[in-house]
């Protein structure tokens, strides 16, 4: 009688899709955690929704290196899961418009909060080194915290108790994740936040909680 | 386990219900959701998005439907929102989009005086509640003999929030419970017009808001401003009805039990067992899957583990506490009549 099938679990939502018909558009984990694959998906049936997911999944190769399978499900080159690096380069795939094209993102940024030039270089075997140039203040500061960022929003490890240096721990590059975190990675207040803020959207409050 | 001690055969959804509502034997606990089972993803499946859904009765209806066909539970409740009677009623409503639940503008409060209450005489002809009215006539041309249609009308203290404002009309109820009871009297009209108006919709049972919730107000005030005019609507709205208080309502579920409500639609913040203890079968309880942290935030196993906690202290009907966050997922919902359904299971090998 439904429609609804066992499609995995749910791991992150975009409510509504700014770019096509408010559609709703989840990101669904299925297979064993260890070597998760990804579906990018929507119940909308109006025309043209499917061409939308499509544009996703592409936009997800291209932002996270993640590559399709047969079946049109997601998963990343090492097998691993990073389903937390996963689930963002998700919703920032969601934020770009079918007009806009999905590039790999530099591993360089200009980070607001020193002035400094923020550089992560891959050492291989997984290992990013955070480095910093330009005149800005505190560097060995930003360092630590951007690569703490890159920590928490990619569920990476610190190398041998170093504070510029972190790892997958699937012992594989990522240059792209890196890449697309590193954007994210001196503000992560700020996603934390959003995060918050998404979550408490659409639940039901009694009259005498609403504003 | 109260309403399955007795043997009896394959019920229906709505005869599953409707028993459970009586405390008479069920064939297995019904999966019941007096409020809103509505979620982003069940708007998309069949393109009936908020909030037009609570504005056109074709697509109120078919996003109730969902609750059946999709998520397996033996109701059909298309009356998402708590503010259907209070747009009727003149308040300025905030319909926001897809993503969130329309409000009432609180700040902007029709009005200051209990003598400024009138029910509109358009009431149930606006389109606010003409809507639900045409919805349940819909889903009870094409479900009422499966499942149960369950319609529902907000309570004169939800209505007195939304039409004077929360503070005003908590410091009225401090400075004069002559003038609060007056309103509340007033008020209630609109709750019983509503009520029997979905009855003759078709209707099979209702679910009765009144949010005289935990967090601002007592079980003592529970009793002297409400408890009386819950008998009333017992009297007055002739169909089973379930009380439905958000919070810690353990204080008055005593008082809610002498009414002579069908049934108590309780929150996660009440434990099973004590609240079946407090209102010992005199109504039936419904509840209490747990909304933010269990249904949205967790998963299926959370879920699964709240099922059985309500099933076996023997509540009578099981479902979300509340109306559930727009964006929880499928699966979880999809969970709960799984759940009953291998509880049940277990208890007749065991047996």
């Amino acid at each position: 009688m439904g429609q609804t099938v066992d499609i995995g679990k749910r791991i992150e939502l975009v409510p509504m899709d700014p770019h096509f018909h408010d559609i709703t558009i989840a990101l669904y984990q299925q297979g064993p955690e260890e070597s998760p694959l990804f579906l990018v998906h929507t119940y909308s049936q109006i025309e043209g929704a499917q061409e939308r997911i499509q544009f996703a999944i592409e936009a997800m190769t291209h932002l996270g290196n993640l590559v399709v399978t047969a079946n049109g499900l997601l998963q990343f080159p090492c097998g691993s899961g990073h389903q937390l690096a996963c689930r963002r380069t998700f919703l920032e795939s969601c934020k770009l418009s079918p007009n806009e094209s999905a590039e790999p993102r530099p591993l360089q940024i200009l980070d607001k909060k020193s002035g400094l030039t923020i550089t992560v270089d891959s050492l291989g075997k997984g290992i990013y080194q955070v480095k910093a140039d330009g005149k800005g203040r505190r560097a060995d500061r930003r360092i630590s915290a951007i690569a703490g960022g890159l920590m928490k929003l990619g569920e990476m490890e610190e190398v041998d108790g170093t504070l510029d240096k972190v790892a997958f721990p699937c012992g594989d590059s990522h240059d792209a994740l890196v890449g697309l975190l590193l954007v994210r990675a001196p503000n992560v207040r700020a996603i934390v936040r959003e995060q918050e803020m998404a979550a408490s959207r659409g639940v039901l409050a009694a009259p005498s909680q609403q504003n | 386990m109260g309403t399955e001690k007795q043997t009896v055969g394959p019920m229906t959804g709505r005869e599953r219900v409707l028993a459970a509502l009586k405390r008479e034997p069920v064939d297995r606990t019904p999966i019941c959701n007096p409020t809103s089972v509505a979620t982003v993803e069940l708007m998309d499946l069949v393109d009936a998005p908020f909030p037009e859904a609570n504005r056109q009765p074709e697509l109120m209806a078919r996003l109730a439907a969902t609750g059946y066909t999709e998520l397996g539970f033996d109701t059909i409740m298309p009356v998402f929102t708590i503010i259907q009677e209070s747009s009727a009623l003149g308040c300025k409503i905030q319909w926001e989009q897809k993503d969130n639940w329309p409000t009432v503008r609180m700040r902007e409060p029709i009005w200051e005086d209990i003598d400024e209450i009138k029910i509109p005489s358009d009431f149930l002809t606006h389109q606010d509640t003409k809507c639900v009215l045409d919805a349940i006539k819909i889903l009870k041309k094409e479900y009422g003999d499966d499942v149960a249609i369950i319609g529902k009308t907000m309570g004169p203290w939800s209505q007195a929030y939304h039409c004077f404002g929360v503070e005003p009309f908590l410091l009225l109820s401090l400075d004069d419970p002559g003038q609060t009871k007056l309103a509340l009297d007033r008020l209630k009209e609109a709750t019983i017009e509503f009520g029997v108006a979905q009855i003759e919709a078709g209707a099979d049972a209702l679910t009765l808001p009144d949010h005289a919730t935990g967090d601002l107000v007592s079980g003592e005030y529970y009793e002297r401003y409400l408890r009386d005019l819950h008998i009333e609507f017992v009297e007055r709205i002739p169909i089973p009805l379930i009380l439905h208080i958000c919070g810690r309502t353990v204080d008055r579920m005593e008082y809610i039990a002498q009414t002579g409500m069908a049934a108590f639609h309780y929150d996660s913040k009440n434990e099973p067992g004590e609240s079946m203890e407090v209102v010992k079968e005199r109504i039936s309880l419904v509840g209490n899957i747990n909304n933010p942290e269990t249904l949205f935030s967790k998963g299926p196993e959370d879920v699964r583990g709240e099922v059985y906690k309500n099933l076996e202290s023997g509540v009578q009907l099981v479902g979300p506490e509340c109306a559930i966050p727009l964006q929880t997922a499928i699966e979880n919902l999809k969970e709960i009549p799984k759940a009953v359904q291998d509880w049940h299971k277990e208890q007749a090998g065991l047996n």
